[in-house]
């Protein structure tokens, strides 16, 4: 993605009249139009902060109604009636069905696939429709009980608000398909009550890519939508985190256990999610209608095995669990449970996000560990909270692959620096264990079996960037000086097989001169310098540690580029041409070809 | 609005006032619409919170705990909802979740004495004294809402009981001490403190608040029975004659007065070192003394059988028989009245061999509690 431009307004603006003697009025007039000409980059970073607020307000409004569904469909009490339980989310899944079948096709699964495709394939077009259908979709589906988190919906509507409006204002296309991360951003950070975080995020897994171009205005509008859901909502996050406390030595022991632990849950949660989805999507039409009614009917079944917990968001029972209210085997099994709950629910389709199920899944699973940990180890004084919240952040590493955003995520929600050694150390462990049992992440695997070939930000980091020095060749062993003469020059290369010779002048600036040019020049017996000779252009230079991109750039105009050092200017280390840079990149794609081969699980 | 946006030169203006005024009336509906809802999340709180208060006052903690966590879930701040679902979980018996849920309090507001006082009381539970006496102290001169300094005063008289029941009496004594420093005129708290410093021992100061609680309640029946007590134990008989012999008058039939008055009558027959009493009455005390103890033992050793002669713990009881026998010869009115130390050493060997006597046989009469009674009121004046 480039950066910002400045782009010239499609709509030319209206000539003035010719005016004798404009007046004083008039002029200011003139000069008002000048400063307020219309500029789509400054334009666009309001744009930003009108699109976090959007965002915010459609969040607010989105959370409000998933709460009034959930009062209406699952009653006041937290422990649903069993009744309810089997009721709400299977009758729910049918109507929901219903509605996606006929009136909003899009506003299945989680939302931020659908936007990462829309990104790239549709240039961030992201229709109202789809918008609305989401938003009732997904209020229905979480406020009925089925297990799925309304942070990914969020994100999708957020990025649909921000595409409606762009396309309403007629902006370009290339800003339009800015607006899209923009307001996912602006979504996802009200939703989740955690700008930074939900910037990452968006960079990590719907952008994919680092691009300072948008940078700014989506952190502009992940502000701005905090700020407005805080408005209505409050400041408060959406479960309470106790102090963290000093993090004692012999304690990381016990986050590598929870990283290794959420690494090999996040791989179960990935490979059952992987398995059961391509096998329900390919069943015929009319079987699909029925599957988030089946997957509802289940997750009924579950709450009332005597695990109620699993149904909906579950933010309370994070909370819960970090206050020490569950016994470790509860929490372990409702680590099972809600990967169970959350597989079947996103499997069968039904609209909702994978968001907070998997920090429900982190959180029980840190809860276990860290009870477990005062059980064997009752001197180690570490709050269970602590283990909570680092284990949201190893199931964000190992299960969504964004190992970058489950850092921040862990230290923007609980305000406390002291937990990023744990969070590392841990999140470390689960993302290896995570990239080694399941190679492809769970987003991409998702996109895959859509049939989508979406970039990602890990891919990204693991694509090797080649640079001058790779393909650089060593320092010729013919170097002419601009002093010499052409006679002096053609003896000296007289006989070499190469084409081009780099001259070195006097003031330190190099050259190219063809041995064909010096053999004419020889012949004619031209009375020169090399100096004289060569013109007055001197030849670009480049680093080693210089993106092999800028050097192909610069071999299209100029045969040979000299490779000089960084410390010494002066100093020749090589020179490069295009042949090197080719050799160098085919080289490169033999390699990733020989180690990888095709990526999929 | 595509036609206001061709304009160039008031493009940019207008879309900003544009969006300006869609937010303004998202805004308004979002906040009707939030408010509804928040209303609607208040008075459900308040009724599984209200519902929680009635599932504790019927004795069903468990699903107090139920209510008030769905209470929670609307107004998830509501500090004294929070505090009721930690104090129904300790009424659950669910000690460690209430001890996790009250930690988590505590951080938020560690001066709370609510907080603390549960804490305490958790922390006294699992036997951890360290972590107890802390919070006992956070309870103790931390906030309370209302009757501070009576919430106050019971974290003391609590901190007192823990150290008791710990066997910690110069802690609890040194507590009692402070707090009746500023005890008000309240003769209930005031038999209060006295009971707490008899449990301590500290027989003097338990005298002076029964006696303090008595003139501001003089029918007040534990006050003159309390007082009582703590004259006999400092030996004051006539004094714990007269408080016992006022208590049985506020209440004729309580065993406890007439038990007390028998024996602070007893001992003042029986002591021979009262002021006063010339040296005929002296060696007639101590020599009613010896023929009680003389008659005890005999009781004992038949009591005892064989066993007496045998076991290294009956050795005192045998030796005070023989010491006895010894004596008797010698013990007559006569020879002891004109002899008052020998009627002093008579004595002496009869609050030994009742010493004796009680370690193996226990106490039989009220004879023997006067005695006994002598025993340390002797052994305190000898310190």
């Amino acid at each position: 993605m480039s950066t910002l431009q400045n782009v010239t307004p499609s709509t030319p603006q209206p000539a003035p009249e010719p005016q004798k003697h404009p007046s004083r009025a008039r002029s200011f007039s003139r000069r008002l139009s000048g400063k307020f000409q219309y500029d789509e980059d400054r334009f666009f970073l309001i744009l930003a902060v009108f699109i976090g607020i959007f965002a915010g307000l459609a969040v607010v409004c989105f959370r409000i109604t998933m709460e009034w569904t959930r009062l209406l469909l699952l009653g006041s009490a937290l422990t649903p009636s069993t009744l309810r339980a089997f009721l709400a989310p299977s009758l729910t899944g049918l109507f929901i069905s219903l509605l996606i079948f006929t009136l909003c096709k899009d506003a299945r699964g989680s939302g931020l696939n659908q936007t990462k495709a829309a990104l790239y394939i549709s240039d961030g077009y992201i229709s109202m429709r789809t918008v609305i259908g989401k938003f009732v979709t997904a209020t229905l589906a979480i406020g009925s009980g089925h297990s799925l988190g309304p942070e990914d919906p969020s994100l999708q509507i957020g990025a649909g608000l921000a595409s409606a409006l762009g396309r309403r204002l007629s902006l370009s296309r290339k800003k339009l398909r800015l607006l899209a991360p923009v307001g996912a951003a602006a979504g996802l950070a009200a939703a989740f009550n955690a700008p930074i975080s939900a910037v990452l995020f968006v960079i990590e897994e719907v952008i994919g890519h680092w691009s300072a171009g948008i940078l700014g205005a989506v952190v502009l509008s992940a502000v701005a939508s905090v700020v407005t859901m805080r408005w209505f909502l409050g400041a408060e996050p959406f479960f309470r985190i106790p102090p963290v406390g000093v993090i004692r030595w012999e304690e990381l022991a016990a986050y590598a256990v929870l990283g290794i632990l959420g690494g090999l849950a996040s791989v179960i949660f990935s490979k059952a999610i992987g398995w059961l989805r391509p096998r329900l999507k390919s069943t015929p039409a009319r079987l699909q209608f029925f599957y988030p009614a089946v997957a509802g009917l289940l997750i009924g079944f579950i709450a009332f095995a005597g695990f109620p917990q699993v149904m909906g968001a579950g933010y309370d029972y994070i909370d819960q669990a970090m206050h020490g209210q569950f016994a470790w085997q509860m929490l372990g099994l409702l680590v099972l449970m809600k990967i169970l709950a959350t597989t079947l629910s996103f499997a069968s389709g039904t609209p909702g996000g994978m968001f907070a199920p998997t920090l429900f899944v982190g959180a029980m699973l840190g809860g276990t560990v860290g009870s477990v940990e005062h059980i064997l180890f009752p001197h180690l004084t570490g709050s269970i909270a602590t283990y909570a919240l680092v284990g949201m952040g190893v199931l964000f590493a190992g299960f969504l692959r964004a190992p970058m955003t489950s850092v921040f995520m862990a230290l923007e929600v609980s305000g406390d620096y002291s937990i990023i050694l744990p969070v590392v150390t841990a999140n470390t462990f689960s993302y290896l264990i995570s990239r080694r049992l399941q190679h492809t992440p769970i987003l991409e695997l998702i996109n895959r079996q859509d049939g989508l070939y979406l970039p990602a930000l890990e891919e990204e980091r693991e694509h090797e960037v080649l640079s001058v020095e790779n393909a650089m060749r060593p320092t010729p062993s013919i170097i002419l000086l601009g002093e010499m003469t052409v006679f002096e020059a053609w003896g000296k290369v007289k006989g070499s097989a190469e084409t081009y010779f780099l001259v070195r002048s006097e003031h330190k600036m190099w050259f190219c001169v063809a041995g064909e040019d010096l053999h004419r020049w020889a012949e004619a017996n031209l009375k020169k310098v090399l100096n004289d000779a060569v013109g007055n252009k001197p030849l670009p230079y480049l680093h080693p540690d210089q993106d092999l991109e800028e050097a192909l750039r610069l071999v299209s105009k100029w045969p040979q580029i000299p490779v000089l050092s960084r410390a010494d200017i002066s100093q020749l280390l090589g020179v490069i041409t295009l042949s090197d840079i080719l050799e160098a990149f085919k080289n490169s794609a033999d390699d990733v070809n020989l180690l990888e081969g095709p990526r999929g699980d | 609005m595509s036609f206001l946006t061709r304009n160039l030169a008031i493009r940019e203006p207008l879309l900003i006032s544009l969006l300006v005024l869609l937010a303004i009336v998202s805004f308004a509906f979002t906040h009707a619409y939030s408010q509804a809802y928040d209303a609607r999340r208040n008075d459900l709180g308040q009724k599984w919170f209200e519902h929680g208060n009635q599932e504790l006052a019927v004795n069903q903690p468990a699903a107090g705990v139920e209510a008030y966590r769905t209470a929670l879930s609307y107004m998830p701040q509501n500090w004294e909802c929070r505090l009721r679902l930690a104090e129904a979980l300790v009424l659950a018996g669910q000690t460690h979740q209430a001890h996790e849920y009250f930690a988590g309090l505590w951080q938020v507001q560690p001066q709370n004495g609510t907080v603390n006082l549960q804490l305490a009381r958790l922390a006294a539970r699992e036997g951890n004294a360290l972590e107890a006496e802390r919070y006992y102290n956070g309870a103790i001169f931390g906030n309370w809402p209302d009757d501070s300094r009576d919430r106050r005063r019971d974290a003391v008289f609590e901190l007192i009981d823990f150290y008791l029941q710990r066997h910690d009496l110069r802690q609890a004594e040194s507590q009692l001490l402070t707090l009746s420093a500023n005890l008000p005129d309240d003769p209930a708290l005031q038999t209060r403190v006295a009971d707490l410093f008899m449990r301590v021992q500290d027989y003097a100061h338990a005298l002076d608040f029964y006696k303090r609680a008595a003139r501001q309640d003089q029918h007040n029946l534990a006050a003159l029975l309390g007082a009582g007590k703590a004259a006999l134990q400092l030996g004051d008989y006539r004094m714990a004659e007269s408080y016992s012999a006022r208590a049985l008058h506020e209440d004729n039939g309580n065993q406890d007065a007439g038990n007390l008055l028998r024996l602070a009558q007893t001992a003042l027959q029986l002591d021979p070192f009262e002021h006063g009493i010339n040296s005929s009455e002296k060696a007639r005390r101590a020599l009613r003394s010896f023929e009680i103890v003389g008659a005890r033992l005999d009781a004992c050793d038949q009591q005892r059988g064989k066993s007496t002669s045998s076991t290294p713990a009956n050795a005192p009881l045998i030796s005070s028989l023989q010491k006895w026998n010894q004596w008797k010869p010698n013990a007559n009115l006569t020879s002891l009245a004109h002899n008052p130390d020998q009627a002093d050493e008579l004595f002496d060997f009869a609050l030994q061999a009742e010493q004796a006597i009680q370690a193996t046989c226990g106490q039989a009469a009220v004879y023997d509690e006067a005695l006994l009674a002598l025993v340390r009121k002797r052994s305190a004046e000898e310190k």
